[in-house]
Formats: C-alpha cells, structure tokens, sequence
C-alpha cells in the first residue's frame, strides 16, 4: 500500500514536471510567434539606422533558431538567470522579485477571506435551514456577477471615498499598513471566489448529509457536531480542496485587475505592462510562474488529498 | 541631411495613459479664461521633508535626456541654458551661450558648478554630452545638431560649437535635454547601462537619483550644493500610475502630492477637491490626426480638408477636454513662439489664418471634388487604453459619416502603436493616426518641419510624400536665418502655404494641466516642466 503511493506520487511529480517543460515551450514560443518585430521595442521608440538593428539583432540573438533559443533560455532559466527585460534593459529576476511580494501578500489576504466567508457561507447555508440556505444563495448569485474590476470601483466609491476608512492607491509598507491598503484589493478580488466556494462547499455538505453512513451515525445516536466534523467535513473536504488548488492559482492571475485598479506594483500589473510594451522576456518568466504556481497548488491539493483520503491516489478518484 | 528633433520621440510617447474618469462632472465645462494660466506658482517659502509626485505617463524608460521624455530628468541632468515657465531662456550651467557669430556658437561655464559626485563640470563633459547627440542618427536631438561642424574646448571654461550654416534653432535647444550635461567619466563607465535602474546617471541638477527600484518607484534627494541654491524638497519620490483614475483618486486622497498631465475628464473633480488644486499653463500640446501613407483617402489633401470642415472643434473640446483646451488654427501652437523677439510677426500671421469651424456643404463638395472612391472605409488608427484619443476617434468617425465618409477606427497596443513611427511595415493599411504632439522647448521649426520636409531633408513624418520646393526653401532659411525676424518672416510665408494642406488636421490645442496638494507650491506649470528642472523651487507654502 505504501509503496504503491510513493511510486504514484513519484508519477505524479513526473507529470508535474513534463507539464511544467511542456508550458515552458509553449509559452516561449507562442509569444515568439505574436506578430510585431521585438526591434521596435528594443529601438525604444526610437528610429532605429540599420546598423543599431543589427546590432540589436546580435545582442538579443533574434536570428538564432527558435530551438536554439528556448534551450538558452531554458537553460537561463534552470540556473537562475531569467534574462534581461527589453524595456529596462535591466535582469528580468530585478523587476519580478520586489514584486512578488505584495502580490504574495494580496493573495494570501484574499485566501483567507475566501476560505473564512467562502466556506463559512457554504457551510451555514448547508446546515442552518431554508432561510439561511436562500440568503446565501441570493448573496453568493450577486457576488458571482460581479466581476473584480467592478468591485474595485465600487469598494473604492464606499469605503474609500464616501466613508474614507481605507487608502485608495499603493501596496503600504509594514505589515499593518500593507493589510490596511491591501484591504480593499483583498475583497475586490476574493468576492467572486468566496461566492464560487461557498456554492461548492454548500453542494458537497449537502451531499454528504443525505448519504447513508451519516444516517446511520445519526442513528446510532452520535452526536450532530461530531457527526458533522469527523463525517460530513472530512468527507465533503476533497472536493472543495481540489477546487481552492485552482482557485488560489486564479488568484494570481485575476491580481492584475485589482493591482491595475488600486495602483499596487505587484507582478499583475508588471504582467499587463509588459504584454503592452512587448517586452518579450518579462512576459514569459511570468507567464512560466504563473503556470508553475498553478501546476504546483494542484499538485499540493492532490497531495493533502490524499492525506485525508489515501485511496484517492490509488482508486483513481483524483480531482 | 536629416532632422530627427525632439518631436519625434514626443509625438510617440506622450500617449498619456488617462484611461478612465476619475469624476463625476455631467455639466457642461466652463472655458477655461485665459489670464488664469499660470506658467510658474508662486515661489516656496519653507523647506518640505518629502513629496510623492505620481507619473501618469508611467515609468521612465531612461533617464538620459533623449532616451525618453519624462518629468524626471529635468531635475537629475540639467542643460547649459535654463527653460524659464513663460518659455524665455536663462543662463544655467553656462552662464552665457550664444552667437559670437552666423556660425559659432560660444558656451561660457558657471565657475564652480558641480556635479552630485563633487567633481567640477568640465568643457569636457559639455564636449562629451554634446557629442552624444551630435555623432548619433539615431538620437532624439540629432536634429539640433545637423549643421554642426565641430565641438571643442577654447578655453578653461569654453566650449565653442562650429556650425556649417547658420542655425536660429540652436540656443533654443541648448535649453532642453540637448544641452543637458553628464559626467563624461561616470557615462563611460556606465556604458550601455547608463540612464538604466541598473546604470543610473551623474549630473548637475538639483536632485540627485537615490535610488530607482523598477516598478516601484525612483526616490531622489536634494543636491544641498546646486548652483542655483539648495531646493526646498529633501526628498522628491516617483511613483508611477498609469491609470488616470488611479491617479485621481491618489492625488484627492493625498497620498500622492502632485502630477502633470491629470486627465481632463476629472476636472470637475479636481475644481471640487479640498486639499488639493488643479492649475492650467500654457502648453505647445495638441491634439490631431495626420496620414501614415503616400496612397489611399488619408493622403488626399481634398479629404483631409473636408474632414477638417465636418468636426466640431467647440464640442470636440467640451467632450474631450471638458473645456480645458482652445481651438487651434494650425498644427503649430502659439505658445511656441511666445518667448522670441518675432512674436508679433508669428502672431499676426497665425491670426490671418481661417479659424477652423464646421462647413459640412463644403465639405462634401471637397469631398466630391476628391475624385476618390468613397466607398472604401478610412481606416483611423489610435493607441488602445488612451480614453482622449479613443473618443477623438469617435467624433471624427461620426463627422465622416455626416459627409459621407466611412472611418474604421483600430486601437492598437502600445508598442505597436509606437512603432508606427520607425517602421513602414507596422503602418499597414492605416491611413490616418491619432495622437498627442508637443514640443518641449520653444521655437516654430522643431515641429512643422518633420511634416513638410522632404524625408531626406529631416521630414521623418511626412509619409504621404509631400514635396513643395517653395516651402522646403522658405524653411530652409528660417532656420539658416541669423536674425530671429528674417527667420519669422521665413517661416510664416512657408505656413501660408503648408497650413491649408492639413498635414495635421489640428483638433484642439490643450492646456498644461497640474494638480498641486496644497501644502506645495513653487512649480513650473507650463509645458516647460518638460525640459526644466520645475522641482527645483518646489516647496511648502
């Protein structure tokens, strides 16, 4: 039993890993192939003589093979040296690692709101009645509709300027002062996620409480909180499990609206610059992390799945 | 010879990111009254720990003056002459530059200037920075320098440019990033990281570069030494937020305390804010369309003309610039020539020119008389994410239709939009373009000239081919002129003949807009604040 989870677990690092190689070429190429010459960038916007485009050229090895690039690339990226930006001319690992930071900071803040209401909600509409159960319904259906970008405007408009509780622009500094200007982007972004996950954990309690092993402990006299706990939850757990893993990576990529809408330099909004300024280099590092951070929190949820559930890795119950 | 000034770069730069409204304005803005422009705010009187000021145009791509434009670099390198707000010129590092004959130009050095380092500005760091300028095509203010012979050192303190014509456009260059100086030594050093976060710069200026941090900000600190006095500002920091939103509410909510280029579409919010205000100076800025291809409607002057006659210039400034802009005869802004000895001669021929106003029957007989095939659409390009552009394109899309024309409006990213002005390719089939034009020191040739000149000649704009060897001369010898009234007198027989050819359909000129916190003042509030280093007065009420 053991071994045969370690050698699917080795499996699924395998996979883990392909995924990741596989990404990496994608990306490289997919951005390669995006039309517009990398010249009228690197000229910066200037007029560039035929000279300074071969030279340009030269530098950046445009006229290399596409696969003799990628595996200097690759290999760039496996030791550490993520190439130089286009724009700043300057180590595309200098402009993403200030950066993650906060983007870190505002995930993790829209993590634990998410899994505080998301779960809460789902957990209260599953077990507190039809009331409790429809206002949830109502809250999570408007929540769901409203896309971060429009949250962003609106929390601004409350609480920013008519109440004046919270900073409108920037990431802060110190912790306390991160949390309060990391505040509103938190809730902008965690809106349609705790709505999301609420509905997933409702579904799944719900599940759980009609199946027929909860009816037995009930009759077997258990009682209701334990039942809940050591039955329904941990059972019901996989599943919203396996959807926070994608969540958390959605996370990363929707940060960049609400980065863009609060003025906060994390790596969305170097993201979107980026892409517009074809900035080569910059967007692919960060397209690369993004599709790690993805790969690698589906992996985690996997894992501690199987944690709670061994069978799941075996039985081929993988989510 | 060519010419590539200090509008080329501008033209495709200055595409602020004023993206969405910050305001809630559904009035009908006022006009703004014309004595209320302010070129420079009253002088600072107490010393300011800190400032947060925001960039709307982003983060800089280089801080050597002509890499690329920004509110930056006027404070870090200053020039050899001083731009003053009202666009008159002042010594600066040197303490006198100018014309000891038709053909040389003589630069005397300030005695004991200093760069951040401590070491003394040299003739050989003028030489150098000069230089830099002089020897390179491909550089932002080559074009002030084409008819130099040579630069060298005359003296312990003398630097004295050669030239092969004479040229009235010179000195005034000498007063923007052209004439701005580095330290040869350091430059060197820095090689192709030079002006980069990584390579930073040393210069002369009233602030010293800290430390930039990409995507983060650029902290400076006051250079205590600056010839011109100490500045009342310790530390001066640069945030950049492209979103014209964003930036409103950063500047309403104090947390940043001043920025120029604020968008026009949150006035009502500005005029509205408590701690803050909204002050409008003088600008050489515009707002126009012009054809990107020799074939096609856009190339047709008939079409351009009629166009020009469909669009409402009033409402255009209403809906655009909620009233923050005047209308503007010519692609050539009044407040070019506002600081030159000619004024009037510019002035009274500007005022013979027909002010623009709607004519929608002559316009489609223009339209008619064109000859061209109407069924075809217009294709109108503008860079995505700017909101003034995107509903300048609208309003001509829909004076087209009212004279028959149809126009496609294309947004493009920015850097393809940018690269619209280095290659032909990324042109494809636009036939007109949509932009923001400025030029950042005086003078009336800088920026006409890239459109009437033969390519060759410096007309690195004029891409519809257009070739009148009448105007080529007359602007020729405005710019050989020795004296500033044959050189006007020049040029506005040349307009005479170039404006009615709209190589620019002008829309609107717009006004300098900064917004203030009200603990500051001291600025320079006029499209100078591009060339000058505005921050050096800057400081608390």
């Amino acid at each position: 039993m053991r071994g045969r989870a370690l050698v699917s677990l080795l499996a699924k690092l395998g996979g883990l890993l392909l995924t990741l190689f596989l990404s990496s070429i994608v990306i490289f190429s997919a951005l390669l192939l995006t039309p517009g010459d990398p010249v009228a960038t690197l000229a910066g916007g200037k007029r560039p003589t035929p000279e300074m485009i071969a030279a340009i050229r030269e530098q950046f090895r445009l006229d290399d093979p596409i696969w003799l690039r990628y595996i200097d690339w690759l290999g760039g990226v496996l030791t550490g040296n993520l190439g130089e930006s286009f724009v700043y001319k300057t180590p595309v690992g200098e402009l993403i690692g200030p950066r993650i930071g906060v983007t870190l900071t505002l995930v993790i803040f829209a993590v634990i709101l998410i899994a505080v209401f998301g779960i809460g909600s789902g957990i209260l509409a599953a077990t507190r009645g039809p009331k409790a159960d429809r206002a949830v319904l109502l809250s999570t259906s408007i929540g769901m509709a409203l896309p971060t970008f429009v949250m962003a405007i609106l929390l601004i408009w409350i609480f920013a300027k008519m109440l004046g509780w919270f900073p409108v622009y920037g990431g802060g500094t110190g912790l306390l002062d991160q949390i309060h200007h990391l505040t509103l982007p938190a809730i902008s972004l965690a809106v349609v996620y705790i709505a999301y996950i609420s509905r997933i954990t409702r579904a799944s309690l719900v599940g759980e409480l009609s199946s027929e092993h909860v009816d037995t402990a009930r009759v077997r006299g258990i009682p209701r909180s334990r039942i809940f706990r050591s039955h329904v939850f941990l059972n019901a757990s996989p599943q919203i499990l396996a959807v926070s893993g994608a969540t958390i990576a959605g996370l990363f990529a929707t940060s960049a609206i609400a980065e863009q809408a609060f003025g906060i330099n994390g790596l969305g909004s170097l993201l979107t610059e980026a892409a517009a300024r074809k900035d080569l280099p910059v967007v692919q590092i960060i397209s690369l992390l993004l599709v790690a951070i993805f790969v690698i929190l589906n992996a985690i949820a996997d894992t501690v799945n199987a944690l709670i559930d061994p069978d799941s890795l075996t039985s081929g119950r993988n989510a | 010879m060519t010419a590539a000034v200090a509008a080329a770069g501008a033209l495709a730069l200055v595409l602020s990111g004023c993206t969405s409204d910050g305001g809630t304005d559904g009035d009908t803005a006022k006009p703004v009254d014309t004595d209320a422009l302010v070129t420079a705010l009253p002088a600072a009187t107490k010393d300011v720990d800190s400032v947060t000021w925001g960039l709307v145009e982003g983060e800089p791509l280089s801080l050597i003056p002509g890499q690329d434009y920004n509110f930056v670099s006027p404070n870090l390198c200053t020039s050899l002459l001083t731009l003053n707000g009202d666009f008159t010129a002042a010594p600066g590092i040197a303490e006198k530059a100018d014309w000891v004959n038709p053909v040389t130009f003589q630069i005397d050095l300030r005695d004991g200037v200093k760069f951040w380092d401590g070491n003394p500005v040299t003739p050989e760091d003028v030489v150098y920075s000069l230089t830099r300028h002089w020897k390179d095509v491909t550089d932002a203010f080559y074009g002030a320098f084409v008819f130099v012979k040579s630069i060298s050192i005359t003296g312990d303190n003398q630097v004295t440019v050669s030239f092969t014509a004479p040229d009235s456009t010179f000195r005034d260059a000498m007063t923007g990033g052209s004439g701005a100086v580095l330290e040869k030594a350091f430059s060197e050093k820095a090689g192709k990281a030079l002006g980069t976060a990584a390579g930073g710069v040393m210069c002369a200026g009233p602030y010293k570069l800290d430390k930039w941090t990409p995507g983060q900000d650029i902290v400076t600190t006051a250079n205590e030494d600056y010839w011109d006095g100490a500045p009342k500002v310790k530390t001066l920091t640069y945030q950049f937020i492209s979103d014209g939103a964003t930036m409103t509410n950063a500047l309403l909510s104090g947390d940043v305390d001043g920025a120029y280029n604020v968008a026009p579409s949150s006035r009502a919010t500005f005029e509205s804010a408590k701690d803050g205000k909204l002050y409008l100076g003088p600008s050489t800025s515009s707002f126009s369309f012009g054809p990107v291809r020799d074939t096609g409607l856009g190339a047709n002057i008939k079409i351009r003309q009629a166009l020009n006659l469909a669009i409402d210039r009033q409402q255009y400034i209403q809906t655009v610039l909620h009233g923050l802009g005047y209308v503007q005869s010519t692609f050539v802004a009044p407040f070019s020539w506002s600081g030159s000895p000619a004024a009037d001669t510019y002035q009274k021929a500007y005022d013979a020119l027909p002010e623009p106003k709607v004519d929608l029957e002559a316009a489609k007989k223009l339209v008619e008389e064109s000859g061209e095939d109407t069924s075809q659409p217009i294709n109108l390009g503008i860079p995505a994410g700017s909101k003034e552009l995107s509903q300048t394109a609208a309003i001509v899309q829909s004076a087209a239709q009212q004279i028959g024309l149809t126009v496609k409006i294309e947004e493009l990213q920015a850097a393809d939009f940018s690269a619209i002005f280095v290659d032909k390719d990324a042109r494809g089939d636009l036939d007109l373009i949509s932009t923001v034009g400025y030029t950042e020191t005086p003078g009336v040739l800088t920026y006409p000239q890239l459109f009437v000149l033969p390519p060759e000649q410096g007309g690195i704009f004029n891409w519809t081919g257009y070739d009148k060897p009448e105007v080529t001369q007359l602007i020729q010898s405005a710019r050989t002129a020795t004296d500033p009234q044959a050189a006007a007198e020049s040029y506005v027989k040349a307009q005479e003949i170039f404006a009615p050819d709209m190589l620019q359909v002008t829309l609107a000129g717009a006004y300098h807009t900064t917004f203030l916190n009200n603990r500051l003042t001291g600025a320079v509030t006029s499209v100078a604040s591009y060339s000058t280093p505005w921050a050096a007065k800057l400081g608390g009420k």
